[in-house]
């Protein structure tokens, strides 16, 4: 196609490697399905939030995967004007740090919300942006 | 523990600080060594120790302090690189001093060589991939700008505080001949203030210019300094180290770092409360960084940062002398040798070696290191290091 020559090439947005530094494929495939995932530690009753190969709570491996609430409040955020490689075309995007009820932080967009607009302490609900076939990934909403 | 003052650092050196200049991270690394044997007549082979930060330029490669103590012509008894970033040389300097108390060496290089504005960083991996990138925060200065707005939030944030740090190191770095060229610039408050947002509330001249650089200093005991006739010598008298500061806590404030550890062990290792600090050498990738670090260290009260800032003399002139040389906001940073930027331009200071921006008492000095970015944390590696005359 000549003309796509002289388009600006359209951004590459990262998408997830799984299963790479510890097997996410659990996440992944519930994600899909709308569900947010996180990682329970079945010695000390803690969740835990980056997924890991054991528990951060107690050092053993007695974890499981279990569905969170979806439910939290912005910790932090940040209005994103210059992008992460990738995502040149989304600029300004907001990311957040959303403290869950379960009692992890995660980090994700903020969507159907102005930037002006985000609170810290402002309740939000799980929501997903569908990045390919393959992932769906969780972000944001005010709730 | 009783004041130590039986292992030194008798020598420094540094290159200038440039971007993109092409060099490699061996070549730059070959100019500090020769700068410190020309400072201090140690002929090569007394030096059987080397300490080598990791770097953004040649981390792919698994043999880099080999691989250098070899391109160097060093060879050692004792060899050791540090992975903790911006905190690799403080911690290089005390592990050094531990393998010579431990009799493992005597006279070791602590050098940070890096070209990352040159040649194309490695990639870190981990969690990243899947959990930070897809979402798009801005690496450090994302990370950052999260930090500011949830340090708002909590305590409030004067930005003219910040415009004077930034401020008083550009007048710093303006002193400062190995200062990358693309710096040398004044600086106002207003500039600050007006400079366009990275990732909210975080500015463009809240943060570091990536260049390439080296500098390092040489160990060695007290004993030894002695016998080979060396005149200059300051002393790591205090020192505190933590990584990974509240890993297992999920709910701790971001706005609370391992410096409120790391800053007190150092002070009661050597006997100092904060008030007896002359200079002040902290690790700024960002200014926030700066603030953080004084109430963290216990120069004043959580919250109270700008208030200190906008009521201490910062100057080389000044109560507290901050980062004299321009800091690595201002000088530039050398990669992940930025660690040892502040430091060498302590030890420069305390050997009356720093011209027209030379402080009149510095008797002693406070560096700091900060090294890699967690996940929704702050900073993995915070470390304090004291130096007395």
């Amino acid at each position: 196609m000549s003309e796509a020559k002289t388009e600006p090439k359209k951004p590459v947005r990262p998408l997830p490697r799984p299963d790479i530094y510890t097997k996410t494929t659990p996440f992944w495939e519930a994600a899909n399905e709308g569900k947010l995932l996180l990682q329970y530690c079945k010695d000390s009753g803690k969740y835990q939030w980056f997924p890991r190969a054991g528990s951060i709570h107690s050092g053993k491996r007695n974890i499981e995967w279990r569905q969170a609430s979806g439910r939290g409040t912005v910790y932090s955020y940040t209005v994103s004007v210059a992008a992460w490689p990738g995502h040149e075309d989304r600029v300004p995007y907001i990311c957040a740090y959303v403290e869950l009820e379960e009692g992890v932080r995660i980090l994700a967009n903020l969507f159907n919300v102005k930037g002006e607009d985000v609170k810290v302490g402002m309740p939000v609900k799980l929501t997903f942006e569908r990045l390919s076939e393959k992932f769906n990934y969780p972000a944001f909403e005010p709730a | 523990m009783a004041k130590k003052k039986d292992v030194a650092i008798v020598g420094y050196g540094e290159t200038p600080i440039v971007l993109r200049g092409g060099r490699s991270s061996y070549d730059l690394a070959s100019e500090v060594l020769e700068q410190i044997l020309n400072q201090t007549g140690v002929e090569k082979s007394e030096i059987d120790g080397i300490c080598v930060s990791e770097t953004m330029s040649e981390t792919s490669n698994p043999f880099w302090a080999v691989f250098l103590a070899e391109h160097l012509g060093l060879q050692t008894n004792w060899t050791q690189i540090n992975g903790m970033g911006g905190a690799s040389t403080a911690a290089g300097i005390i592990r050094a001093a531990s393998a010579i108390r431990d009799g493992l060496c005597t006279t070791v290089l602590v050098v940070a060589s890096d070209a990352q504005s040159s040649y194309p960083p490695t990639e870190q991996g981990g969690p990243r991939w899947e959990f930070q990138y897809p979402v798009g925060l801005r690496g450090p200065t994302g990370v950052f700008g999260m930090l500011m707005q949830r340090y708002e939030h909590q305590y409030g944030l004067k930005y003219e505080a910040l415009a004077k740090l930034a401020v008083t190191q550009r007048n710093h770095g303006l002193m400062n001949p190995n200062a990358t060229a693309k710096l040398k610039a004044p600086l106002t408050e207003k500039e600050y203030l007006d400079s366009k947002f990275v990732s909210t509330p975080l500015r463009v001249l809240d943060s570091v210019m990536v260049c390439d650089g080296a500098n390092g200093v040489l160990v060695t005991s007290t004993e030894n300094a002695k016998r080979l006739g060396l005149k200059k010598a300051v002393y790591p008298v205090g020192y505190g180290e933590v990584t990974n500061y509240k890993v297992d806590d999920l709910l701790a404030d971001i706005t609370e770092s391992g410096f409120t550890v790391a800053g007190p062990r150092a002070l009661a290792q050597a006997g100092m409360t904060p008030q007896d600090v002359r200079m002040f050498h902290p690790y700024d990738d960002f200014l926030i960084a700066i603030m953080l670090q004084l109430e963290q260290i216990g120069f004043c009260g959580k919250g109270e940062g700008s208030d200190f800032i906008l009521n201490t003399d910062l100057s080389h002139k000044g109560k507290l002398p901050l980062n004299t040389g321009g800091g690595q906001i201002s000088a530039g940073q050398p990669g992940l040798a930025g660690g040892g930027l502040n430091l060498v331009e302590a030890v420069r200071q305390m050997f009356g070696e720093a011209g027209e921006r030379q402080v009149s008492d510095p008797r002693n000095a406070m560096v700091t290191g900060i090294g890699s970015i967690p996940y929704a944390k702050n900073w993995s590696c915070s470390n304090v290091l004291i130096l007395e005359q």
